[in-house]
């Protein structure tokens, strides 16, 4: 119908004009306070995208809305959830987790930044 | 998304999770004005002020004093972060889905529907208080053009509002309209205005209010950003309620002298600036037929209250872009409006009129605090042209 190619427009603007206050005496502080903010959000949009499929799910006789509850894991399912809930914590944590391995073994140094780039590339 | 909003055909459509994101900022947003920042004043009561009161034997006498002793309070800095997050957050979330339908929107905005008129003026100068900084921190203000006749600002103000306003906007933003309209009915019950004038509309959400009120009126609305504008017409058309839409400066109309029954304007002054402030009212003057009557909903001074209220009421000056707001604060507008040459000036107090249920999280009553005032009733500055 239209002839015309539609150019994608360029991304909209994402930040607003005008300086920033700094809230806390460490910037780093205000930087983590929006990073658990915007987690917390991806967090609520998980669940409420959970909470559709259940509902749907109930609603189109796939899955009652109790079964969810009354669900109990066989045991090699509870060993493979563990596995995954291992996994995610040794992510979340795993700068103390370094720590912890650099105190265990004797106190050496966590690797400095040069290292690590090594490491990586 | 809880759609207290009406979904109308202009209102782009969130997706699923752009959707939950959208709720997710409108709770935050409840939570911490409602139940983070009710706690503000009572940390001051408790803690700040009798700090201040056993160093000096007196209790914080301004805004100026009260400021350094709250922002070094971590509460209260966690408390402002939290908030400015909040609102930076509303933003991201409403440019998700406009920039994922705007190619669409702008597209269909190019034709122009059948109800009410569009009139763009690309030589008007956008004045520096909308260029020098992003009011309420919208990325690219009300007025920016980021595509070629682009809508993006007015659908992102239109999708923002509603979740910035903890609820309190109405079905289609409606709320600012309909509480001037409210006024004018009550204190002129016979009238049937002619032709009616809001300045600062941007996407005529407090315009339309005026056809749905009176059918008969010929309502139009001013403002700098072209964006809102070409959207409010969009919007209007969707709405089924014809405007008048110009890109005009409201300090220096087109319209001729004695043409208009009534001039509103809705949260304009405080996104202005002191010379403006002044233009504009003469404007109101001018434009007003003898006997018209001006109402203006705004931030205005209206008495003296405890400095740590001030403070906490100009928490949008400092962290929110609403810079002119303070100084607006500053000016006797009964004064300014005396001295033009109106009639009956004074604040008037009426309800703010929303047509909505109230949220589970809004104001208590005698809370006190950040947005605790906001809605129940509010002053309206009220200016009468005289009759010839």
């Amino acid at each position: 119908m239209n002839d015309t190619a539609t150019t994608k427009p360029a991304p909209l603007a994402r930040a607003a004009k005008g300086r920033k206050p700094q809230y806390f005496a460490d910037p780093a502080t205000d930087k983590l306070l929006s990073m658990v903010l915007a987690l917390t959000q991806e967090l609520s949009v998980a669940r409420d995208r959970i909470d559709t499929l259940e509902r749907l799910l109930d609603r189109a006789g796939v899955l009652a809305a109790d079964k969810v509850e009354a669900y109990l894991p066989t045991p090699d399912e509870a060993a493979a959830r563990a596995d995954l809930r291992a996994a995610m914590l040794r992510r979340v944590f795993r700068a103390a987790e370094k720590e912890a391995q650099d105190l265990a073994g004797g106190g050496e140094p966590s690797a400095t930044a040069p290292e690590a780039l090594d490491v990586l590339s | 998304m809880e759609h207290r909003q009406r979904l109308h055909d202009a209102l782009p459509r969130p997706n699923h999770d752009e959707s939950a994101r959208q709720d997710f900022v409108a709770s935050l947003r409840q939570y911490s004005g409602r139940v983070l920042g009710a706690a503000n004043y009572k940390l001051y009561k408790a803690k700040v002020e009798p700090a201040f009161d056993k160093a000096r034997g007196r209790p914080p006498a301004s805004v100026d004093e009260v400021r350094p002793l709250m922002t070094a309070e971590p509460y209260y800095q966690f408390w402002s972060a939290t908030q400015r997050n909040s609102q930076e957050m509303m933003w991201d979330s409403v440019i998700d889905t406009v920039e994922r339908h705007q190619s669409d929107l702008n597209d269909k905005a190019a034709k122009p529907g059948p109800l009410g008129t569009l009139d763009l003026d690309p030589s008007l100068k956008v004045p520096a208080y909308h260029t020098a900084y992003d009011i309420h921190l919208q990325p690219g203000g009300y007025h920016t053009e980021q595509a070629d006749a682009d809508v993006a600002a007015g659908a992102i103000y239109d999708l923002g509002v509603p979740i910035y306003a903890l609820g309190m906007m109405g079905t289609d933003n409606n709320s600012t309209g309909d509480t001037l309209v409210n006024w004018y009915r009550n204190a002129y019950p016979q009238a049937r205005p002619e032709r009616v004038l809001d300045l600062g509309c941007a996407i005529g959400n407090s315009t339309a209010p005026w056809v749905k009120a009176y059918p008969e009126t010929e309502a139009h609305g001013v403002d700098v950003a072209a964006p809102c504008l070409r959207y409010g017409h969009m919007r209007a058309n969707a709405l089924g309620l014809p405007v008048h839409l110009s890109q005009q400066n409201a300090e220096k109309l087109n319209y001729p002298d004695n043409h208009f029954d009534v001039v509103a304007s809705a949260l304009l002054f405080h996104e202005t600036s002191r010379p403006a402030v002044k233009r504009i009212f003469e404007e109101c003057f001018r434009v007003l037929k003898p006997g018209g009557v001006a109402i203006h909903f705004d931030g205005f001074f209206t008495g003296a209250q405890e400095p740590i209220l001030e403070f906490l009421g100009l928490w949008e000056v400092y962290n929110n872009n609403e810079k002119f707001l303070a100084a607006l604060r500053t000016l006797d507008v009964v004064k300014i409006n005396d001295e033009i040459g109106f009639a009956d000036v004074g604040f008037q107090t009426s309800p703010f009129v929303v047509d909505l249920p109230p949220l589970k999280l809004t104001a208590t009553a005698g809370e006190k605090g950040y947005m605790a005032s906001a809605f129940g009733d509010v002053p309206l500055l009220i200016a009468v042209k005289p009759a010839a």
